[in-house]
């Protein structure tokens, strides 16, 4: 759909110039001034090492990475990644890392969007307050659910002691069944007020007179939500759903200084086993190889990024 | 004549028992909501009053038996060596964070409005490529990204992290600029231009005071993802002195382990800043959203 009308545009925009493609770049060459700085730093820090990630992972480069002494392996990097258990493991847990999280940091954060989107006492307040998780950085959420995951002194375990329901605090983090799942629960304590943002300000965007008029018409409040509600948030929705899924495959913090993957690589996540495999054991082909493999899967998620924004800009063009 | 009345009378009082209901539920979500974001933060804030000695007991004493700020003065004394490291940790965050707000600024602005307003050829693949780079994570980057800083001498120097974070603010700069932009009609610049403004001039003096909340909301952003950045901090730097809040403090608590106490008032001191700006602000991030990026 997008590559046809692009198509098109390029079609009819460049025969009433008759120039060519050189000479509209010439005509509007004023314009690039204004992107150019965005642009260059871009190529420098993006383009660049997209492009050494790809070299470095057929070579095997010494752990000190003295660049001159690496030795072409050609695909030896990714059939050792394919053939080793650990990646199948890794791969498990990144999926439900991932699904997990973003499925119920969505819903969460639509539902509290919903509930607050109605004005009542306390309402800024209330809606602040949810939002500071967001906004406080990684490494201090990290920490404090260390804390209250704590084996000996954590308060969950105590208040289930308290309760009667254990009769020793559980290990949260420390074992292999729950750690996963515990983590999960801290990626999403941060994340659902990204998407209870993003949601409020769609729900902003739903004509009221709609809402009313389907009220009147006697919808009830589910087929309002169903019929009215939804499908003008559509959009909204998948880009907010496509951000968190980015987002959550690339974390990196929460299990890293929660666990730093253990115990034995139940909650090693891909980015995190990467940059075990760099800067841990430096065996950077390895590591570089994952990257590529990473960089397609991210690309064909970014394809639906893409489509989904572009979508937006279309309607944007339409109107 | 009485039956008639009664379904009558009662068919709004059903409708309006189940609104009732689904206000409810939503009333008791929040709290729960609520309690899921607070807790965890007042028990950081309990914690951090205890002695080290009160935080490790079972079961814990929930409010300290002796409340006591021991391990905020510790953190924001310059003469032991705690202090000086935290000191200076906050100042090296504060000092990378600032530059590089007002550096994606600069970048964003022009940016965002030339995406908005020029047709040059390539404005799309460009546009797109921008938003791109929010989908890839840093790791994949951190090994020819510590190569290329190497090679133009940036390791160990805060450039090298002002450079990286500029790139991972800008594509939500833009995107959001870019929305902000595409509402603001074209007819209010050439009524300038036609009043013998320039180009730049109708720019500064008409487009820029109409785009501030986006401004201000990019600027947010830029901020508190810098502020929070943690892994490229981690790669790039070594020598103590330069560390940044997030790797500072894991770097510390590496060592001691079991002062929570101090962890968690450090915790706390690193969030202050930024919450405080993104509580202040934050209605100007909600606007952005909606303008910028959602209402389209």
């Amino acid at each position: 759909m997008t590559i046809l009308t692009g198509k098109a545009e390029t079609v009819g925009r460049r025969r009433p110039e008759g120039g060519g493609l050189l000479r509209k770049i010439w005509d509007h060459r004023a314009d690039y001034g204004y992107v150019l700085p965005a642009i260059a730093v871009m190529l420098i820090v993006i383009a660049y090492p997209i492009y050494y990630t790809i070299e470095l992972s057929f070579f095997a480069t010494p752990p000190g990475l003295q660049l001159r002494d690496k030795v072409f392996v050609g695909l030896n990097n990714y059939t050792a990644i394919l053939t080793s258990p650990v990646f199948w493991t890794v791969t498990k847990n990144t999926l439900i890392w991932t699904v997990a999280s973003t499925f119920l940091s969505f819903v969460l954060g639509f539902a509290c969007a919903l509930a607050l989107h109605r004005d009542f006492l306390g309402r800024g307040i209330l809606r602040a307050i949810l939002i500071i998780p967001w906004v406080i950085s990684a490494v201090a959420a990290s920490y404090i659910w260390k804390w209250i995951y704590h084996s000996d002194f954590g308060i969950i375990g105590a208040v289930l002691v308290a309760l009667g329901w254990t009769d020793r605090p559980p290990n949260f983090i420390d074992s292999v069944s729950t750690v996963l799942p515990s983590l999960i629960v801290v990626n999403i304590w941060r994340e659902f007020p990204f998407a209870m943002i993003m949601m409020m300000a769609g729900l902003q965007t739903v004509p009221d007179q709609l809402l009313r008029a389907a009220k009147v018409d006697g919808a009830n409040a589910w087929q309002r939500f169903w019929h009215v509600t939804f499908p003008h948030l559509r959009n909204v929705s998948t880009v907010t759903i496509l951000l968190l899924a980015v987002a959550n495959f690339n974390s990196f913090i929460i299990p890293w200084i929660m666990t730093g993957g253990g115990p034995s690589n139940a909650s090693h996540i891909w980015i995190t086993h990467i940059y075990e495999l760099a800067f841990g054991r430096q065996r950077w082909g390895v590591a570089s190889a994952y990257s590529v493999l990473l960089f397609v899967i991210l690309m064909s998620l970014g394809y639906f990024y893409v489509r989904a924004l572009s979508g937006n800009e279309q309607k944007d063009g339409a109107e | 004549m009485t039956a008639m009345t009664d379904t009558v009378a009662r068919r709004p009082s059903s409708r309006r028992r189940q609104i009732d209901g689904w206000r409810w539920s939503g009333r008791i979500f929040l709290v729960f909501m609520l309690l899921y974001t607070a807790l965890p933060m007042v028990w950081m804030l309990i914690t951090s009053i205890k002695s080290g000695f009160a935080a490790m007991q079972f079961p814990p004493q929930w409010w300290p038996d002796q409340p006591t700020l021991a391990s905020y003065e510790k953190l924001l004394d310059p003469q032991n060596s705690v202090g000086q490291d935290f000191l200076h940790f906050f100042w090296n965050s504060l000092f990378v964070s600032t530059t590089t707000t007002i550096l994606s600024v600069i970048v964003a602005v022009p940016a965002a409005y030339a995406f908005s307003r020029f047709t040059f050829p390539g404005r799309n693949f460009l546009f797109f490529a921008v938003l791109l780079r929010n989908m890839f994570p840093a790791v994949i980057f951190l090994v020819p990204l510590f190569i290329l800083m190497r090679a133009i001498g940036l390791v160990n120097t805060h450039g090298s992290l002002v450079l990286t974070y500029l790139t991972f603010g800008l594509p939500l700069a833009i995107w959001l600029l870019k929305g902000f932009y595409d509402n603001i009609p074209v007819q209010l610049e050439q009524a300038a231009r036609i009043d013998g403004a320039t180009r730049f001039q109708a720019f500064v003096l008409i487009v820029m005071p109409l785009s501030t909340p986006g401004i201000i909301a990019t600027a947010i952003y830029s901020f508190i993802g810098a502020w929070n950045e943690y892994i490229y901090a981690y790669t790039f730097l070594s020598k103590n002195e330069q560390l940044t809040l997030p790797v500072g403090i894991q770097r510390f608590f590496s060592e001691n382990t079991t002062d929570f106490p101090g962890l968690m008032a450090a915790s706390f001191m690193m969030s202050v800043p930024v919450v405080v700006l993104f509580l202040l602000l934050q209605r100007y991030f909600v606007r952005a959203l909606t303008e910028g990026a959602v209402k389209h």
